[in-house]
């Protein structure tokens, strides 16, 4: 486990020091925060007023980049190179690489969730008792493992060259159904529930408004994380022979 | 410790058992079995396809065989490799971008259970000036001195090596070689791939002749040249009968063009007597004697026509082809 943990210390290093990674995982979620908030003073979302809204949404959607951008084309990527391979020839357990990418995934979503919530403390006026800031951040980190499944799945199912319009189809589908780049309604609504991205927001605004966490999102989530997990599992799976 | 005195009985500390890889219809490795034993530095040596790669891959646990077994340090091939008697290098095996060369052989070295000292590895590998410099900012030769680091970084009973020295320039190469034999006089042991010749002649004590998947001859770099023929004859003949000449005794490979005939054989007296004996009266003999690279070209080229025609013989019509 020890050397599992160096390993995801060291793509943590590696992801801080990407820069695509942090313009897709902070600067834009930031950027975007900064400058919608304020345009949408007077209208509300899902019960919450635009700037609790989009303090979520845009922290989800740092998670969701930084995983599918920070992972999947990587994942792909180092097992062309034959880093994987590499990997194996060490004493390090054959699940080591995935769950360290895990690992990093989760720890490096931790900046970028805690500045955009900040924003919405300190810049767009969102005031919440305690336990309802650590509810919703622990909600987006729910949501984060998901995605970083996801990533895994993306990652070792797709060659480089096919690894990135994957992942932005999957990346724009879900964002934009899920409501992270504007509220939704009506029939994009009604797709949207059955989304991680949706209920992640909902969870989120349901807990501004009223202090409750409804079970079935909890549910949805987790059945995603099921769904994502298997997939990544059987991915990994299936390339045993060549890594 | 312990478990390699044990081998040094003679036990084999690698031991392939009938070892097959079949891809899509292809077959990879084709019945291998070969056992390695405690400090041998051996060259698998074959040309491109020959199956050397799928062989170490199979050994080293990143495929596993259609049919038959092998055994490292008396338990299978991952368990082996995860104990860390194994030190490996593939041609394959990249690295991790967006670190320092001194991260990432850390990195590594934090993996093994018994690590050498960093400093000491990088000096091994002839990288301790490029410690600081970024592995995807490296050349060619310089990646491959950094997978080679990656190999030593602990204290493995058995190095072994794909290919090290593609990508090396001939001053390279020879560094290279001269710290490997550092690494293993110290009763390691020593499995590398090639198709450098005289890099197997001059390097392993042991070379393992190896094409399209099959063992074809296992000996000293003295022994397989004397297998191989290590005499080349050649004569011109008139009217000769190809079936007749292959019948020639101590004969590994025939060739003719024309009017012209060239042997190789394993006793180019017992040949040549036998030629004359049977009434030949052949003009312009010369006898000569092959190197190992010959010796190897002519084990291969035999074992392809054996393949391609029952008879080992080869008909050239243009060229001098061997």
């Amino acid at each position: 486990m020890n050397g599992t943990l160096a390993l995801a210390l060291a793509e943590v290093r590696r992801l801080g020091r990407n820069k695509r990674y942090s313009i897709f995982s902070v600067a834009l979620p930031v950027v975007l925060y900064l400058v919608v908030a304020p345009q949408a003073r007077h209208i509300s979302a899902y019960g919450v007023g635009y700037a609790a809204y989009y303090m979520i949404a845009m922290a989800s959607i740092g998670a969701f980049s930084g995983a599918l951008t920070g992972n999947a084309q990587r994942i792909s990527q180092e097992r062309k190179d034959g880093w994987v391979r590499q990997l194996r020839l060490t004493s390090l357990p054959a699940n080591a690489y995935v769950l360290a990418k895990v690992i990093a995934s989760m720890v490096t979503t931790v900046p970028s969730v805690v500045i955009v919530l900040a924003l919405g403390r300190f810049y767009g006026g969102v005031h919440l008792a305690t336990w309802k800031w650590l509810a919703i951040a622990g909600i987006i980190w729910l949501g984060a493992l998901t995605f970083a499944a996801l990533a895994v799945a993306i990652g070792y199912r797709f060659a480089p060259d096919t690894v990135q319009p994957v992942a932005m189809l999957v990346y724009f589908a879900m964002s934009i159904l899920g409501g992270l780049w504007f509220a939704l309604a009506g029939w994009m609504q009604k797709i949207g529930q059955a989304l991680p991205t949706y209920q992640i927001t909902r969870i989120g605004t349901g807990l501004i408004s009223g202090g409750t966490v409804s079970m079935t999102s909890i549910g949805i989530i987790l059945g995603w994380l099921a769904a994502f997990t298997m997939l990544a599992v059987l991915a990994v799976r299936s390339t045993a022979e060549t890594l | 410790m312990s478990s390699g005195l044990m081998a040094a009985d003679g036990t084999p500390i690698v031991a392939f058992e009938d070892v097959r890889k079949v891809y899509g219809g292809v077959r990879a490795v084709d019945g291998l079995s070969v056992e390695l034993r405690r400090g041998e530095t051996v060259a698998l040596l074959g040309p491109n396809g020959a199956g050397k790669s799928t062989s170490l891959d199979m050994l080293l646990a990143l495929r596993r065989p259609t049919s038959g077994r092998i055994r490292m340090f008396g338990s299978d091939p991952y368990h082996a490799v995860k104990s860390g008697r194994v030190g490996a290098m593939l041609q394959s095996g990249g690295l991790m971008p967006e670190v320092t060369v001194r991260e990432l052989v850390t990195l590594v070295a934090g993996f093994h259970p018994r690590p050498l000292p960093v400093d000491q590895t990088l000096r091994r590998a002839g990288i301790a000036g490029l410690a600081g410099r970024r592995v995807d900012k490296l050349s060619g030769g310089q990646t491959q001195r950094v997978r080679f680091a990656l190999a030593i970084v602990g204290e493995s009973d058995l190095i072994v090596l794909d290919e090290p020295t593609t990508a090396m320039d001939v001053e390279t190469r020879q560094a290279f070689w001269a710290n490997m034999n550092a690494e293993v006089a110290g009763g390691r042991t020593l499995l590398f791939a090639t198709h450098y010749l005289e890099e197997a002649d001059q390097a392993a004590d042991r070379i393992l002749v190896i094409n399209q998947g099959r063992l074809l001859a296992d000996g000293t770099p003295a022994q397989i040249k004397a297998r191989a023929g290590a005499k080349r004859i050649s004569f011109r003949l008139d009217h000769l009968d190809p079936a007749d000449l292959a019948r020639l005794p101590a004969l590994v490979h025939l060739e003719i063009r024309h009017d012209l005939v060239q042997i190789q054989s394993t006793d180019s007296d017992r040949t040549l007597y036998a030629l004359l004996d049977a009434g030949h009266r052949p003009r312009e003999i010369e006898v000569f004697s092959l190197g190992l690279e010959q010796a190897f070209l002519a084990i291969t080229a035999a074992d392809n026509n054996h393949t391609a025609a029952p008879a080992r013989t080869a008909y050239a019509h243009a060229g001098e082809a061997t």
